[in-house]
């Protein structure tokens, strides 16, 4: 496993704890509420130090995180962010519709590539993580070292 | 002994409000976080700085009013959310029980769905709260 999916498995783990938390069972709310408001601390800070890293591996142009095609992180050099949310959200759409006729199973990444540049979008809980790069980069060989 | 235990859990809710909302105020570009009850008083609020409350519950109370009713003409049903976008940054307020409304207020750097995603988060958590604290 690479170094970034292994960063993947790590942030799919914090959204599967942060899902798990609030499914405990509720007899003190108050503890209870405090569990979840830490786990998802978590998560989202997890979430915004992948999004920086990311950002600054050579060849990427970009990195982000949207929620129903809402800016929630981004790296420092991040342009045009709600064209970004407005493509998020038109991709997963189109991508569900077809993966529901063709039986593909859940969207794991959506990667649209353009003459110059490429977007890859990948589902992290309930995130999606867009990367964009130069189209002749290869984004597995970029994001396989360590930041 | 059951008097005591009950003062013990209205503190420990009311205690637990205020840290969601110290919570939230740790949102980038979140400035203001209160709690506005259905006759526009603010019954909790955390700000780093000097807010008009009165005026802040009040209006929240009137936007999310006719919001709650433009959708309910178009058929909408209920209202989950209601974002002001203003020149200079953002109101966010969600509807929570029994007429209470979350208010955020934001700058204009907010990362808007950071923000909306905390809010849609938040409120379960805090309709149980109150039910909680509403029923002792």
């Amino acid at each position: 496993m690479h170094w970034f999916e292994s960063q993947l498995a790590e942030l799919n783990q914090l959204a599967e704890d942060y899902l798990q938390s609030q499914q405990l069972p509720g007899a003190n709310i108050v503890n209870a509420s405090e569990t979840i408001r830490n786990k998802r601390k978590q998560f989202m800070e997890a979430v915004q130090n992948l999004v920086d890293k990311v950002g600054k591996i050579k060849g990427i142009s970009a990195c982000a995180a949207y929620h129903d095609g809402l800016i929630l992180a981004q790296s420092q050099n991040m342009p045009a962010i709600d064209a970004f949310g407005a493509t998020v959200q038109d991709s997963v759409r189109a991508a569900q519709q077809g993966a529901a006729m063709l039986g593909l199973g859940d969207i794991e990444q959506i990667v649209i590539v353009g003459a110059t540049n490429k977007v890859a979008m990948l589902n992290v809980g309930p995130l999606v993580l867009c990367i964009s790069s130069p189209k002749q980069i290869n984004l597995a060989a970029a994001l396989s070292q360590a930041v | 002994m059951s008097n005591i235990h009950l003062i013990n859990t209205r503190k420990s809710n009311s205690g637990e409000i205020d840290s969601i909302l110290r919570n939230l105020m740790s949102t980038q570009g979140v400035t203001a976080a209160a709690i506005v009850d259905s006759d526009g008083f603010v019954t909790h609020i955390q700000r780093d700085s000097e807010i008009n409350t009165d005026a802040i519950g009040a209006s929240v109370q009137v936007v999310f009013g006719a919001a709650a009713r433009s959708a309910q003409h178009v058929g909408h049903h209920s209202t989950n959310m209601v974002i002001c976008e203003n020149t200079e940054g953002y109101i966010l307020s969600t509807p929570i029980e029994a007429g209470f409304i979350l208010a955020v207020v934001t700058q204009r750097d907010a990362l808007l769905g950071r923000v909306r995603f905390e809010l849609k988060e938040t409120i379960p958590v805090l309709k149980k709260l109150f039910n909680n604290f509403l029923s002792n």
